[in-house]
């Protein structure tokens, strides 16, 4: 978990310098009176890995994949729950003791 | 009316499982978690009163626990005077009733609490009437349909039992749990054709619940016949799948199955698919066997020897 926060950090940061090294190159186009067509290749390599480590934390970060498998283990059924709209109480249980000590005290 | 369709209740998966009885283990033995395993008991519909009982009357009879909970108390009154009445504590069921009609004056909910204390001492003219008050008020409560024929199954009046939820599945016919209902009840009175139909809608209506498959697989074999018997292995086959080869039950349906048949056709037009799976299942069933009972596994071999699975 710690791992994820510290890479969308990093990723968030190299995206900021990226944006702040295009602003950058726009204003030495603008000194040299040159025409902006795209952002030079640095600037988008950055881009890419900043996009990278940001999905890669944004699917990391929140919590751990579930498996879509049926037959997995958080997926598995193993028992239906107890039918209980359809509970009935004449049953075996009424035969074995209790315990008397059980009271709700009011 | 699609508003008073009940919602389906999740079923239980081995991981949810193990949680409860982990969380049980420890509420159990004070470690805390009460709250925690009385919501899960709660949500997966977890049949375990002795259990509910202990750790809600704890929960209750600790003044600052409960002033924790807010809210969330009468949930809890509600849930321990149910299981209070499945243990036939009923003194404790009234107490925890009386608390919450007090809270709760002329309540529908409350007074379905008062009708089931009325089953629980076994007084069915009483409890009749008082579902009968309630119906009156709202005619669509499907709780209180489903307790009318609780009464008639706790009487042992099966045929009534059947009349009624054949009734109450005309009105609310995708309540899966209704469904289910009747058709334990056809296989407790031996109409297997008739628990056939209504695992089939079950298989239609929830298609990734392996169980459904294996009781309608389960259901097919004992009706017998080649046609049902084929039809029985593909379920099985089904459940296999779905349980990625870890429903024993299923496995040894499949060996039986194919026997079954064998003895059936006289050995005549085996699918050679068909003789690929019932290897596989006996395979896999003895594997099973060696891992986690050593000691049955030679009883296991001899047995698919007989049935020549081997």
């Amino acid at each position: 978990m710690g791992i994820g926060y510290v890479v969308g950090v990093l990723g968030g940061a190299i995206l900021a310098h990226a944006a702040y090294a295009t602003i950058q190159y726009r204003a030495v186009l603008k000194i040299t009176e040159e025409e902006f067509s795209r952002p030079p290749m640095d600037v988008m390599m950055e881009l890419l890995l900043g996009l990278v480590l940001c999905m890669w934390a944004g699917l990391a970060v929140p919590t751990k994949f579930l498996s879509v498998l049926p037959h997995s283990d958080e997926n598995r059924i193993v028992s239906l729950p107890a039918n209980l709209d359809f509970m009935i109480f004449n049953h075996r249980g009424r035969a074995l003791p209790s315990d008397s000590d059980l009271k709700l005290h009011t | 009316m699609a508003a008073a369709v009940a919602a389906v209740a999740a079923a239980t998966t081995a991981e949810d499982e193990a949680r409860l009885l982990r969380l049980e283990e420890q509420a159990e033995h004070g470690g805390g978690g009460a709250w925690d395993y009385l919501c899960l008991a709660r949500r997966l519909r977890a049949r375990r009163p002795a259990h509910v009982l202990r750790v809600g009357l704890a929960l209750l009879n600790n003044a600052s626990a409960r002033s924790g909970l807010a809210s969330e108390q009468w949930t809890l009154y509600e849930q321990v005077a149910t299981a209070a009445m499945d243990c036939q504590r009923l003194d404790v069921a009234k107490d925890c009733i009386g608390v919450l009609s007090k809270q709760f004056p002329g309540s529908t909910r409350v007074a379905r609490l008062e009708a089931l204390l009325f089953e629980a001492k076994s007084e069915w003219a009483e409890a009749e009437r008082a579902y009968t008050q309630i119906l009156e008020i709202n005619p669509f409560d499907q709780i209180v349909h489903k307790r009318k024929i609780a009464i008639a199954k706790a009487q042992g009046n099966m045929s009534l039992a059947i009349g009624y939820l054949n009734k109450y599945l005309e009105l609310f016919m995708a309540d899966h749990d209704a469904w289910r209902e009747l058709a334990e009840t056809y296989v407790s009175l031996q109409m297997y054709k008739q628990a056939a139909f209504c695992y089939e809608e079950l298989i239609l209506s929830q298609p990734t619940i392996p169980l459904y498959h294996i009781a309608y697989a389960e259901v097919l074999y004992t009706m017998g016949g080649l046609e049902n018997l084929q039809t029985a292995k593909k379920y099985y086959a089904s459940t296999i799948q779905l349980t990625g080869g870890k429903n024993t039950r299923a496995l040894f349906g499949v060996c039986l199955c194919t026997s079954a048949i064998n003895q059936l056709t006289k050995g005549r037009n085996k699918e050679e698919e068909g003789s690929e799976l019932q290897r596989l299942a006996a395979e896999v069933l003895l594997n099973n066997y060696k891992q986690q009972a050593p000691s049955k596994a030679p009883l296991i071999s001899s047995l698919l020897k007989n049935m020549k699975l081997s």
